[in-house]
């Protein structure tokens, strides 16, 4: 055998096994709701509870494209510098929640909802789970 | 470290959880306690061994009747204490003082037991005394005695979660503050998922089926709820390295809810060999794995991708058949 086919062989190997530990390990993560995103770039630095944003609520109500396209959100928990400035000029989140497609920025503890101590994540995701440290803030605050 | 035990219990009060916080460091340790009790041959042959066994330094000799008949009528108290203090050219604790009092005294009813003498063969574990002394054979190999037939430890599917801790509503989902009164507001996913086409994985619904049906109607822009999905119908086929079945990518599904731009080019050339896609970068969270594992169906749903026979699999089955 080459040494090549060896390689690929032990690396699925590892593959496997991870994919099995992820398995085993999903029933003890949190119980969110798969997809919700957990924001807390600036929350709590400025004295809000983190932002909790729950992919399922927006998916039956608009297509992926909507958000992901139109409005520009970056695919990537954290990767958008959102602020309520930008929020409040009709950017990202202001654009529907603007009073008119869905409540405005005056209620704010609808959206920094979020358990303090958190680190911004997308909750249940295959890589978190992976990579070591993801979690650490929260598992962290839950001890 | 000071700093980190602070800041540790500087969040658990402020989660008003510093009484959680105290009862689970209580019940940890209590159960790492309870759980490193090793029974007396364990600990015979991990430390007391080395004299017991064969006798030296006028130890008394495992197996050897009349040398323990002698100490056993001192009493047990007295070998324990012995045991435990040190005694003549016994050390203490064996000399490994990490050995649990509980532990010492299992291994001298082990050797009283393996040396023939009999009034220890019946004598139940103090901690079980009370619950089951009738039932305990022998002492010598003092297993955990199951406590109740209809043990809920030995229930199917220990780690999997129960269809009641699916979908949990907002307060009760772990990452929503239940002391935040919008919290109390939100919808629960529970309750929207009622009357959505159920699956296996993820949000336990299966999105693209819910829209195939109509149950669900999301927009496809943001204002105008009657602007219609540009669907592309294409099929891309995938060979697979290995076992797997081949992967089957297909753009219709893929295009009722997502842009072109959303994909190409940035995360898949759209050009046919130009992606070199492995399931370690989408189980690290890209190619494929920027949306499955995160929010489209999870990675562990491998048939929805693999979902393609090799045409040459059953050949060559049928191959080595014949």
């Amino acid at each position: 055998m080459k040494p090549g086919v060896t390689q690929v062989s032990i690396i699925m190997k590892v593959l496997l096994l991870t994919i099995g530990l992820v398995l085993i390990a999903a029933p003890l993560q949190s119980k969110a709701e798969y997809g919700d995103v957990l924001i807390n770039n600036y929350s709590e630095d400025a004295g809000m509870r983190p932002v909790v944003f729950p992919h399922w609520f927006h998916r039956i109500r608009f297509r992926c494209k909507v958000c992901h396209a139109d409005l520009g959100f970056k695919m990537q928990a954290g990767g958008n510098q959102i602020n309520m400035l930008k929020i409040i000029d009709g950017e990202y989140c202001g654009a529907c929640h603007n009073g008119e497609v869905a409540w405005s920025v005056e209620t704010c503890d609808l959206c920094h909802s979020g358990l303090p101590g958190m680190s911004t994540q997308v909750h249940k995701s295959t890589a978190s789970r992976l990579l070591s440290g993801a979690n650490k803030k929260q598992q962290e605050s839950q001890q | 470290m000071i700093r980190s035990s602070f800041e540790l219990h500087d969040r658990c009060c402020r989660r008003g959880q510093r009484l959680w916080a105290t009862g689970l460091l209580l019940l940890a340790a209590g159960a790492c306690g309870a759980a490193e009790i090793r029974s007396g041959e364990e600990v015979y042959g991990v430390s007391c061994g080395g004299c017991h066994a064969t006798g030296v330094l006028q130890a008394p000799k495992l197996g050897d009747n009349a040398d323990w008949s002698k100490r056993e009528q001192q009493g047990l108290e007295v070998l324990l204490e012995h045991a435990l203090k040190g005694y003549k050219n016994m050390p203490a604790r064996g000399g490994n003082p990490t050995i649990k009092d509980q532990e010492i005294e299992n291994a001298i009813i082990h050797m009283l037991v393996s040396s023939g003498i009999e009034k220890y063969t019946a004598k139940p574990a103090p901690a079980e005394t009370a619950k089951t002394s009738a039932t305990v054979a022998s002492v010598a190999d003092r297993k955990p005695v199951p406590q109740a037939r209809s043990s809920s430890v030995n229930s199917f599917n220990r780690l999997m979660k129960s269809k009641e801790e699916w979908n949990l509503a907002p307060p009760k989902d772990g990452i929503h503050d239940p002391k935040n009164e919008g919290t109390h507001m939100l919808q629960s996913p529970r309750t929207a998922f009622e009357v959505l086409v159920s699956a296996k994985s993820g949000n336990r619904v299966d999105w693209v089926k819910a829209l195939e049906k109509g149950e669900i109607a999301p927009r496809y822009d943001r204002l105008d709820p009657e602007v219609k999905p540009v669907v592309m119908d294409l099929n891309i086929v995938r060979e697979v390295k290995g076992s797997m079945p081949d992967v089957v990518y297909p753009h219709k599904q893929h295009t009722e809810w997502l842009d072109c731009s959303n994909c190409h080019p940035a995360i898949f050339i759209p050009q046919k060999g130009a992606n070199q896609i492995s399931m370690a970068s989408i189980l690290l969270g890209q190619k494929c794995g920027v949306c499955h594992g995160k929010v489209a169906f999870p990675i562990s749903e491998c048939r929805r991708c693999h979902s393609q026979q090799k045409p040459d699999t059953v050949e060559t089955v049928n191959k080595q058949i014949n």
